[in-house]
């Protein structure tokens, strides 16, 4: 017997399948594994099936099995718990850069309103006086601006306790590791959960760091040690002759975490804490424990 | 292909992705296709009206609404599912195209849904583009043509792309193709390149 998204032939005879387009595109996804590789369909064999009157009838039933399909299959990959963290993480990253260069350029705005004004010897953190400004000037635009930076922070703020959270139920283990925020990132830079559990550590070790990357593959820049991890405390932390291995280390054991989040979805404490062990005495020079 | 002056156009129903008109025929960028981009800097392929093609890298269904308004049917495969939120769109305005979402590393996914063509075109931001090609190249009629859209960059950043290039033709000439035109796109893209090829096998190969 022969089969075909149209129906099945056999001995010259065809039964059709007729169960709407969603029932056909689940039969296309079924017809993979068992044919011979390629058969071509063919749309006179379909018409002589009585599944259609002709060519265009045909293309048009089979778009609308195919469009089902697709719809279906968008759905699917949307419906995956690590899509929608990869939106917020994105989000998050694209908001830190909007508010830093928009409170920069009001700082700089404040700065020509009050020419005695001077950041030297403040210590005051662009958000401080971005706050002060929305304060003081009520009823202009830069303090609407200032305002509005200053609600943006607020947003910030709540979609960073969002992905922290949302990345430990993701990835618990990678969050326990290196902590909900880095792990989105992580995540965010590798596109999905799948593409980071697939990724070897070195890969894992320099994520984040394209432009040092590609500088290197190109010319004749040194490697880059570290990139998103960076922002992990050991690595930060480690005093400059131990980063890189501290960040070799600790690629090392994400790569795993990641595997272990993909393929068994919870945490393992025992690895955790091997892990950490390990993590811990790469930054003081020591051997494995 | 029907050219305005100099101007490159497809013949349908347009804003799709607001491009220009005029009059009722859609202005096909060079700028924002590579096609055309093709045939802008090359010969590259005839499209003619009874013509089925099987389109590799659909992206929003750009390109494709414009290869649409020239042939009989487009199979569109595209893997990423944002892109094919638009390409539906597109493909539910259309009668003759027909979108897959499938990876094309995979073509045993949508087999069952493709007849034979006549053109395979690939357009994908892969490593193995050629190995991709020669896959896909089992649901490519014997005589029917190859247009690949080669991103040497997505090859190898660290190579030239003159290097990839000249390993990329002879993969495809190891597997049955003869080479009829090779361009490179600029000024329209860098470092792309597009490459023309028949299908010189005899008959449809069974992998």
């Amino acid at each position: 017997m022969k089969s075909y998204w149209f129906g099945d032939i056999e001995g010259g005879l065809c039964t059709p399948f007729v169960a709407g387009p969603a029932a056909a595109a689940a039969r296309i996804r079924s017809l993979v594994t068992s044919m011979d590789w390629y058969d071509p369909p063919d749309w006179q064999q379909a018409v002589a099936c009585g599944v259609c009157r002709d060519r265009a009838e045909y293309l048009s039933i089979l778009q609308k099995v195919c469009i089902a399909g697709a719809e279906e299959a968008v759905k699917e990959q949307y419906a995956q718990k690590d899509v929608e963290l990869l939106q917020m993480t994105r989000t998050l990253d694209e908001m830190d850069t909007v508010i830093n260069i928009l409170s920069e350029r009001v700082a700089d705005w404040y700065m020509i309103r009050h020419p005695a004004f001077s950041r030297k010897y403040r210590r005051t953190p662009a958000h401080v006086l971005i706050k002060n400004v929305a304060l003081r000037d009520r009823r202009g635009a830069l303090g609407e601006v200032a305002r509005g930076i200053a609600r943006l922070g607020e947003a910030r703020s709540v979609l960073a306790q969002e992905v922290s959270a949302r990345a430990c139920d993701v990835m618990p283990n990678t969050s326990a590791l290196i902590g909900g925020l880095v792990a989105a990132r992580l995540l965010s830079h590798a596109g999905g959960l799948r593409q980071l559990a697939r990724l070897p550590g070195s890969s894992i070790q320099v994520l984040g760091a394209r432009t040092a990357l590609f500088a290197h593959l190109r010319a004749h820049a040194p490697a880059p040690k570290h990139g998103i991890l960076f922002q992990h405390r050991r690595v930060h932390n480690a005093p400059r002759p131990f980063r890189g291995r501290v960040a070799r280390v600790l690629a090392g054991k994400v790569a795993i975490a990641a595997r272990l989040d993909f393929y068994r979805g919870r945490a393992v404490p025992e690895f955790l804490e091997r892990a950490q062990a390990r993590i811990d005495s790469a930054g003081t020079g020591n051997t494995v424990p | 292909m029907i050219w305005i002056g100099n101007v490159l156009v497809s013949r349908g129903e347009g804003g799709v992705y607001g491009e220009r008109m005029i009059g009722e025929a859609r202005v096909w960028d060079p700028y924002r296709s590579k096609l055309s981009a093709l045939y802008h800097a090359g010969t590259g392929v005839d499209l003619a009206p009874g013509m089925r093609v099987l389109y590799l890298g659909a992206a929003h269904g750009t390109t494709v609404s414009h290869v649409a308004d020239y042939v009989d049917v487009v199979y569109a495969v595209e893997f990423a599912p944002r892109p094919v939120q638009d390409l539906l769109e597109v493909a539910r305005r259309r009668k003759n195209v027909i979108p897959i979402m499938a990876d094309v590393r995979s073509p045993e996914a949508y087999a069952p849904a493709v007849e034979p063509v006549d053109l395979v075109y690939q357009d994908v931001a892969q490593p193995d583009q050629a190995a991709i090609a020669i896959k896909n190249s089992v649901f490519l009629r014997p005589g029917g043509n190859l247009i690949l859209m080669l991103k040497t960059r997505s090859v190898d950043v660290g190579k030239e792309p003159g290097e990839v290039f000249s390993e990329t033709t002879g993969l495809l000439a190891a597997a049955g193709f003869n080479a009829l035109e090779s361009v490179w796109l600029a000024p329209y893209y860098r470092d792309h390149a597009a490459i023309v090829c028949k299908n010189a096998r005899p008959v449809m190969s069974r992998e």
